[in-house]
């Protein structure tokens, strides 16, 4: 029983896949942004930071559900 | 191993630190109550002695600090909304200090589901009477059939999924970054935490209540349209 709480709780944490990528996006859009257009920096970085946290919800969500299984469950 | 699980469940746990006639009062109130009584009374110590003309430093340090606050919440919900902007001033203040108490050994009140609850509830709340205020009673209830009345049970679903959101988002936040400092902890106790701790504890807490209070803006904004 406890070995599938654990394989439940691995794939709610595979929600960080989603994150990663679409942090991993973001930030390759904003170097590019910032190469093209230098003096628009600090509004890049703001909207950067805001997108990255936004995306990383994902992760958190399925960090919660993990943790909401094995506390239940377990 | 297994040491750090029960570490984890205590922590998890919202203890009940005393009772007002068989009310429980946890340790995140309590906590919360602490930083009421500091904003209060620097509040007060700060606008003491105020002048019009010739304004001391601390004053104008005061001014600038204010109006860069006030600036930062009225930008997400623009002119209309205006009257909004002192709660998510509050609500910043608040989360921020709440989110780097942890930092003098207090426990922080937002790893406390039911204040992360508390405050999406308020938030959800003020985000329908925005619409409510600003659109009456009919336009607010036509506003779930838009943009077509097929999308109405989103809409309301809507009415669920948004206070849940910013609930599970600032508590997960908070907790996983206890967990993972824990984590590290356990592996390497010298050096490594002091590193993480200023990106965790610092930086991700304030980033968490400047998401909160955005978001709220942006919902009010979005009624309010």
């Amino acid at each position: 029983m406890s070995t599938m709480i654990a394989i439940g709780a691995a794939i709610a944490v595979l929600t960080g896949i989603g994150a990663g990528i679409g942090i991993g996006i973001a930030t390759s859009k904003a170097t590019e942004a910032v190469a093209r257009q230098p003096e628009a920096d600090g509004k890049i970085t703001k909207i950067l930071l805001l997108g990255a946290a936004l995306a990383e919800a994902t992760a958190i969500y399925g960090f919660v559900v993990a943790l909401l299984i094995i506390i239940l469950l377990g | 191993m297994g040491n750090l699980a029960e570490n984890l469940m205590e922590e998890l746990q919202c203890e009940t630190v005393f009772s007002i006639g068989g009310i429980g009062i946890s340790e995140s109130v309590v906590v919360t109550w602490i930083i009421m009584a500091v904003v209060l009374i620097a509040c007060l110590l700060a606008t003491r002695r105020l002048k019009v003309e010739n304004p001391g430093r601390g004053q104008l340090l005061l001014e600038f600090a204010v109006s860069w606050i006030q600036n930062l919440c009225g930008g997400f919900i623009g002119e209309e909304g205006k009257r909004y902007a002192p709660y998510l001033t509050s609500v910043l203040i608040y989360l921020g200090i709440a989110n780097l108490i942890g930092i003098l050994g207090f426990k922080p009140p937002t790893k406390d589901l039911n204040v992360t609850a508390a405050l999406a509830i308020m938030s959800i709340v003020l985000i329908q009477y925005a619409g409510i205020h600003k659109k009456g009673v009919k336009g607010w209830l036509k506003s779930f059939t838009e943009p077509v009345a097929i999308v109405a049970p989103i809409n309301i679903l809507e009415l669920v999924i948004k206070p849940l959101s910013l609930c599970m988002r600032l508590f997960g936040n908070v907790l996983g970054a206890f967990v993972i400092m824990k984590l590290i902890e356990s592996v390497m106790p010298v050096f490594l935490p002091v590193v993480f701790s200023a990106y965790f504890d610092l930086f991700d807490g304030l980033i968490q209540a400047y998401v909160f209070v955005f978001l709220t803006g942006l919902f009010i904004k979005e009624a309010i349209e």
